[in-house]
């Protein structure tokens, strides 16, 4: 569906993302995992724009897309009309929520669909109580986001992205912000997502959470994938990559 | 006249002559005791010893029917105005009636009572006589003011805004277009802009009545105050807002229309519910180019009376109204904070 191709990502003389390739099937469930500043969310911010590469390029089912070339041969990202037709196939959930506070639950929620697709209200309004009815806040619908738990924010903002109907979701370390007690209902609200088949992206440190939804495994580190494999591989205990295998012990 | 003896002594002193000229050639037989009496009193006048004075002047007897009165009339009337000055009010009635008495119609005697009476009424009932011949032209001021008030209050938030969205702008040339008008109108004294307004324009070809001058020059110096209060308050907003707005696809536009600026509202009210404050208190300057609002009625007013209340009144006018706008942004600010937790 997606697939990226020799990425690379510079800040200044920082390498952020160094020749990186990641092809990502419909219904595929990726996990990344890794260190801090090893580029992991600086990846998955690339499949929806919000960073822009330096080199390599991006197709979407097997077209490139979202950068043409200027005349000096530099990458440039392509009008924001396109860049934002392509965006809006993505959903993304971040690790500070970023509800928008001056809206209810069920505002947060028909936004996109209202201003970017011009869905009509009452469709919107409709497929919107749908969604915050199966992330399990029908209760909650009226109230702004100030008032909700991290746990009930985050769930809000996973039924604001998926009432866009994206081919993929981003979920940039879901649970990173969360209280411990709270990161249940997340997962459970992510693992429903999964069961219907949805194709995603998760960068994430739970890796509990990364054995039990992954179909393949990413570590990254040093702005490179260092190893990609089944969760299997990664957490039977039998890791060979030294490197990999530190890090889980470190973390786990 | 209270305290002011020597403007009786110069008025006794040219009514003596005025009152002898016509009568030196009158052969009258009965006055010469008269005019040294006259002559007495003026003497004393000089010396300041008033009382003494008045009292020689009241040895001048009246007239008997038919013999000439002038003599009498002026002595009674000087001693009306040195009674006066000494604040005897009722002496200086009595004398004035003892010449109504004998000429109804003496003109000088009636306006000496006129101003008899003045004297005898309290200030505070001088001033709401002046409040009430003045009260019309006050309002009216009242009424400018707030039309100048609330013309700029509606044009410097649009103005503002659209100036700080130019200002923010990622187009160099457009940023520094806005940064050059901020520079400019919060740089020089509204003053001197009204000044341009009004008197500089017109040399330039474009004369413009002073309601629209006052208007515009307010307008557009506000505009640049709020301009900068705006920006900053759009660049307090998380960035995480407007990633969040782009990754459901929204263009920038959208994004700033439904998300960023209507976040901004809130945190909008205090600083400018403070600057209309400033407004209120800066349409004073707009008197200096032709406009009679309330700073330019009241000194005006004050020109006419010299009676310093029209002063406070004033002031309180500009109280009341400060103080309904203070309140009156203290509660939008709480309805716009109806998501915030407090």
């Amino acid at each position: 569906m997606i697939e990226l191709r020799g990425i690379v990502k510079r800040y200044g003389r920082l390498v952020a993302l160094d020749h990186v390739d990641l092809s990502i099937a419909e219904g595929e469930r990726i996990v990344i995992i890794g260190p801090s500043g090893s580029g992991k969310t600086t990846l998955l911010r690339t499949i929806n724009f919000l960073e822009t590469i330096d080199e390599g390029e991006i197709l979407f089912d097997g077209r490139p897309a979202g950068y043409r070339q200027d005349r000096k041969g530099r990458l440039v990202l392509e009008k924001q009309r396109v860049i934002c037709a392509l965006r809006s196939q993505i959903g993304m959930v971040f690790q500070h929520f970023h509800l928008f506070p001056h809206m209810t639950v069920l505002e947060n929620v028909m936004e996109g669909p209202v201003t970017v697709k011009r869905t009509p209200r009452e469709e919107a309004r409709a497929l919107a109580l749908d969604l915050i009815g199966k992330v399990g806040l029908m209760d909650k619908k009226d109230v702004y986001p100030a008032f909700l738990s991290g746990g009930q924010k985050q769930r809000v903002a996973i039924a604001r992205a998926l009432a866009m109907r994206p081919r993929l979701m981003l979920f940039d370390e879901p649970t990173s912000a969360l209280d411990p007690e709270l990161v249940g209902e997340v997962f459970t609200a992510i693992k429903a997502l999964a069961a219907e088949g949805m194709t995603m992206v998760i960068v994430t440190h739970q890796m509990g959470f990364a054995r039990e939804m992954a179909d393949r495994v990413i570590f990254m580190d040093n702005a490179r994938f260092i190893y990609e494999g089944s969760p299997v591989e990664v957490f039977s205990g039998e890791m060979a990559n030294p490197r990999v295998k530190a890090f889980l012990e470190s973390v786990l | 006249m209270r305290g002011r003896p020597w403007v009786a002594a110069l008025t006794l002193g040219l009514s003596i002559i005025v009152a002898a000229v016509p009568l030196m050639g009158a052969d009258s037989p009965g006055t010469p005791d008269g005019y040294a009496l006259l002559a007495e009193a003026s003497r004393l006048v000089q010396e300041e010893r008033l009382a003494e004075a008045v009292a020689v002047l009241r040895k001048i007897p009246a007239p008997a029917p038919g013999e000439d009165a002038g003599l009498f009339v002026r002595s009674r009337i000087d001693a009306a105005k040195i009674l006066l000055g000494l604040g005897d009010l009722d002496g200086a009635s009595a004398s004035c009636h003892e010449v109504l008495a004998l000429l109804p119609s003496n003109l000088e005697a009636k306006n000496l009572l006129n101003e008899i009476r003045d004297a005898r009424t309290p200030r505070w009932v001088k001033f709401l006589r002046d409040m009430k011949t003045y009260l019309p032209t006050l309002l009216r001021a009242t009424g400018m003011t707030l039309l100048l008030v609330l013309a700029t209050m509606l044009i410097s938030p649009v103005a503002g805004l659209a100036i700080a969205l130019g200002r923010i702008s990622r187009m160099r040339v457009v940023s520094g277009v806005f940064w050059c008008y901020i520079w400019v109108f919060r740089g020089t004294p509204l003053l001197l802009q009204l000044f341009f307004i009004y008197y500089g324009l017109p040399s330039l070809g474009v004369t413009l009545e002073p309601l629209t001058a006052a208007i515009l020059g307010l307008g557009l110096n506000y505009s640049a105050y709020l301009a900068e209060i705006i920006r900053g308050a759009i660049e307090s907003i998380d960035a995480g807002q407007m990633e969040a707005a782009k990754a459901l696809g929204m263009t920038y536009w959208q994004a700033m229309r439904r998300i960023i600026i209507p976040q901004t509202y809130r945190r909008l009210v205090p600083p400018v519910g403070n600057e209309f404050i400033a407004l209120i208190k800066d349409t004073a300057l707009v008197s200096t180019i032709a406009m009679v609002e309330l700073m330019r009625a009241a000194n005006q007013i004050y020109s006419a009376t010299f009676n310093v209340f029209i002063l406070f009144q004033a002031a309180i006018v500009y109280l009341v109204l400060t103080s309904f706008f203070t309140v009156a942004f203290r509660r939008l600010e709480d309805a716009l904070g109806v998501y915030e937790i407090r």
